[in-house]
């Protein structure tokens, strides 16, 4: 496959994102604010803050997937309801800056939302939406994308990719939809030459040494899913404290719950983020919980992540390996080493430790 | 200045304050009544909604009143000495001096919020008083700016003060390695006497440096154990639960000093008995995050809390209490400097800050995950008939949750700080609790980390609690 590409200079990316923002479109980058890292809507390209850029707190995909977002507005009068169907803003966007693994958990919200049943809002939002990543040249102790099947240089979910290259970057184009965004500027550009794809092969390349989790194989899903019953949930789940974090800050999360904000006479049905953490996930209106522990809990998002979603999706996990959860959860719960006791106790005869 | 701007528009189009009046049945509005019948004029912006007396009034009340578009609530009960219940409206009295004092520490114009006394036969106060409580909302202008953060990238970030020096340094590895070494050998041995069944402690996580909470049931598991100055989680937040599901022995938790002030709050409010849990001090220097010592640390006078059983120290362990006896170096809590900072600020300012710090808010509710205090089996954000936290993610939502946390964990939090180390939108909810008890302090002479036997200082009053706030 012929790559197409080309190598600039920061002022020249930065020029094109200042002509894009120009001609209507949103720029999403990623900006600091109190301290933290967040993908935020940027009137102008100098606000986004690459230095020192490792990844943003949560990720990106708030802007494909609103943490709260209205369905429908409904009013009464007298005994006549009137609904008023959600009009999502038609504004495109460009999605910039995110890291290969979020990029490729924009993959997975799209088997949720766009597979079978098409979710209009999300479909309309990813239409107008293009990616623009941007290649690792580091990994943090957190990063296990290769364990699941992704790389620093991965391109799955995004539609251009910037690799940075010393003093200067490579644009890569990787789809069609990505060329396009970048053709009103891409004659004024040098085309990549094969040094620079050398260049930005041996960065991805050293980039992947450096990470030391072990893999994830495919075959662990249906191990994992013969896991259910195992005691050793246990004690993998009895540190966790059944707070929200890993859902909210993952890049394929999609769980959402939807409730009615208004009064007696007119209010708006929204979806909001939910998370299978949270006790109140599955309880049902008998009172009866059918994940009645935080273990259990866990566990399902343990088992959703590697074995329900790649079974159902042909995918090699659902996670990433963004690292997020793992370094934000404030009692250390470690997903994939979770993956690998889980495995590891269903194969050993042995007793189980109740360690972690 | 947007503010201002749509004041100006507002006045343009007419606008007339919308005030609701929480009042008691038995005396404000038996004293409404009054007004009426004798045929006082006064301002028509006031909606009564009639409770059976102010005590009933939750600091929920008022939070949905704004949230519904209201510009200016005023709560208004019988005299002290003539509440229909003895005492509903002097526990209100505490507890709406300390919702006021929050809400002006997030900068909510305290010209929005009134309380008043007015009897029965007080026709003529009433009419007064609504008449005071409009002027000073329509002075204030509409309430535009509930749950909603002027948030431009631009918006420079406030320059809180530096944090000072540390007083004090890092402890040594060595000591680190001689009390961890000490704690290993306690919990086995305590585990195998059976004293124990228990021993929840410190262990290495996945990451580098990474200290996480350790589970430890066998004596042979104890070398999982280990201490040094990152072991940050409050472990007490495992005991509620911890002691139902223990065998015959009791629950050994290894306790920091700030963390065992969490179990004077379990014992306080009956969670846990002092007989079924051994707390194991470890000496404290401090917790370090990235090669700074936490904000909580900086003032705290305590090696080891004097409620532990057993002190790990560097020489072994001991039963009781036992400190090195060297002098402890303390310095300003970089908290109050903080919150001094944030107080110098315009309301305004203020507003701004907190509503942009909720708008992040993810609700993750890790906050109260973490938190030692916050045991009840249903916390009220998963209460949904009525939904009196709204679920949506955005600014009312996450300025309700997070009012609504801070007035329920007010003269219950031992500051801990532990909901701040965790937020992963980095909301400074530490100095929230921490005004709350500086507060209670001033006011009521209270503080929650010392006597489980005081009772708590929501739950009752004085005679002559302060109401300059009246």
């Amino acid at each position: 496959m012929e790559m197409k590409g080309w190598r600039l200079a920061e002022r020249e990316w930065r020029e094109w994102l200042e002509a894009l923002a120009r001609a209507g479109k949103r720029i999403i980058a990623p900006v600091k604010e109190d301290g933290l890292v967040l993908f935020r809507p940027v009137a102008s390209a100098a606000e986004i803050a690459l230095a020192d850029y490792e990844n943003s707190r949560w990720s990106a995909k708030e802007f494909l997937f609103p943490r709260t977002e209205p369905l429908f507005a409904y009013r009464f009068q007298g005994d006549e309801v009137s609904l008023e169907e959600a009009r999502p803003d038609g504004t495109e966007q460009v999605l910039f800056g995110l890291r290969p693994c979020d990029a490729a958990g924009l993959r997975q919200l799209d088997h949720i939302f766009l597979g079978e049943e098409e979710d209009p809002l999300y479909a309309q939002r990813r239409k107008l939406t293009t990616v623009v990543s941007l290649a690792c040249d580091k990994s943090q102790p957190e990063c296990f994308c290769t364990a699941v099947g992704g790389s620093p240089g991965g391109m799955g979910g995004s539609d251009l990719q910037l690799i940075s290259l010393g003093n200067e970057w490579l644009l890569r184009a990787v789809t069609q939809k990505g060329e396009t965004l970048a053709s009103a500027a891409a004659s004024r550009w040098t085309p990549a030459s094969d040094k620079d794809w050398g260049k930005a092969e041996e960065q991805r390349l050293a980039v992947e040494q450096g990470l030391e989790r072990n893999p994830v194989p495919a075959e662990w899903a249906q191990l994992l899913e013969r896991s259910f019953d195992h005691p050793v949930w246990e004690g993998i789940g009895r540190r966790c404290l059944s707070c929200g974090i890993c859902a909210y800050v993952c890049p394929s999360c999609s769980c959402f719950d939807m409730n009615d904000e208004g009064n007696a006479w007119c209010g708006v049905r929204c979806r909001s983020w939910d998370s299978c953490t949270f006790a109140q996930f599955t309880r049902h209106a008998s009172g009866h919980n059918p994940r009645p522990t935080q273990a259990s809990r866990y566990r399902q998002r343990v088992l959703h992540k590697f074995a329900y979603f790649p079974l159902q999706h042909q995918e090699r996990s659902m996670c990433v390996g963004c690292g997020r959860c793992l370094k934000l959860c404030p009692v250390g719960m470690d997903i994939s080493r979770s993956v690998q006791r889980a495995v590891s106790a269903a194969t050993s005869k042995e007793g189980v430790s109740e360690q972690s | 200045m947007q503010q201002l701007s749509e004041q100006g528009k507002a006045a343009e189009k007419g606008w007339e304050p919308r005030i609701v009046a929480l009042v008691c049945n038995w005396c404000t509005y038996a004293g409404a009544d009054m007004a009426g019948t004798t045929r006082r004029i006064y301002a028509p912006n006031v909606r009564l909604v009639r409770l059976l007396c102010t005590g009933r009034v939750d600091p929920l009340f008022i939070t949905k009143t704004f949230e519904h578009g209201a510009d200016g609530v005023v709560v208004s009960g019988c005299h002290p000495g003539d509440c229909h219940y003895v005492q509903g409206n002097l526990l209100a009295r505490r507890r709406l001096s300390l919702f006021r004092a929050l809400m002006d520490f997030l900068g909510l114009d305290n010209r929005r919020l009134h309380f008043a006394w007015v009897s029965a036969s007080e026709g003529i106060k009433w009419s007064k008083v609504v008449d005071e409580v409009t002027a000073a909302v329509r002075e204030a202008g509409p309430l535009t700016g509930w749950g909603k953060a002027a948030i431009t990238n631009s918006s420079r970030p406030l320059l809180f003060p530096d944090p000072a020096e540390e007083p004090r340094p890092a402890p040594s590895p060595e000591e680190n390695e001689s009390i961890t070494a000490h704690l290993r050998k306690s919990a086995a041995s305590l585990l195998s006497a059976g004293e124990l069944s228990v021993v929840i402690g410190y262990g290495a996580g996945s990451l580098p440096g990474q200290m996480v909470p350790a589970f430890v049931t066998n004596p042979e598991e104890a070398s999982l154990l280990a201490w040094n100055e990152r072991c940050a989680n409050n472990l007490t937040v495992y005991l509620p639960q911890a002691v139902k599901r223990r065998g015959k022995g009791k629950v050994g938790v290894v306790v920091k000093s700030c963390d065992a002030k969490a179990v004077v709050g379990l014992l306080r409010e009956n969670q846990i008995t002092r007989d079924e849990v051994s707390l194991l001090g470890v000496p404290c220097a401090g917790l370090w995050e990235n090669g700074r010592l936490a904000p909580k640390c900086h003032a705290c006078p305590e090696e080891v809390s004097s409620l532990v059983d057993w002190t790990i120290t560097p020489d072994g362990a001991k039963q009781g209490v036992a400190t090195s006896g060297k002098e402890r170096a303390v310095a300003a809590d970089p908290r109050d400097g903080a919150i001094a900072f944030l107080e110098s600020l315009s309301a305004e300012e203020r507003w701004d800050y907190w509503q942009r710090q909720f708008s992040r808010c993810l609700r993750c509710y890790a906050c109260q995950a973490v938190c030692t205090l916050c045991y009840c089996a249903t916390c009220i954000w998963e209460r949904h008939r009525p939904q009196w936290i709204p679920t949506t993610n955005d600014g009312k939502g996450n300025t309700a949750w997070n009012v609504t946390r801070a007035m329920h964990l007010a003269g219950r939090c031992v500051g801990c700080d532990e909901c701040a180390r965790v937020c992963p939108a980095n909301i400074r909810l530490d100095l929230l609790n921490r005004r709350l008890s500086q507060e209670l302090e001033r006011k009521f002479q209270y503080r929650s980390d010392i006597d489980p036997g005081a009772a708590p200082p929501l739950t009752t009053f004085r005679p002559d609690d302060p109401d300059e706030f009246l």
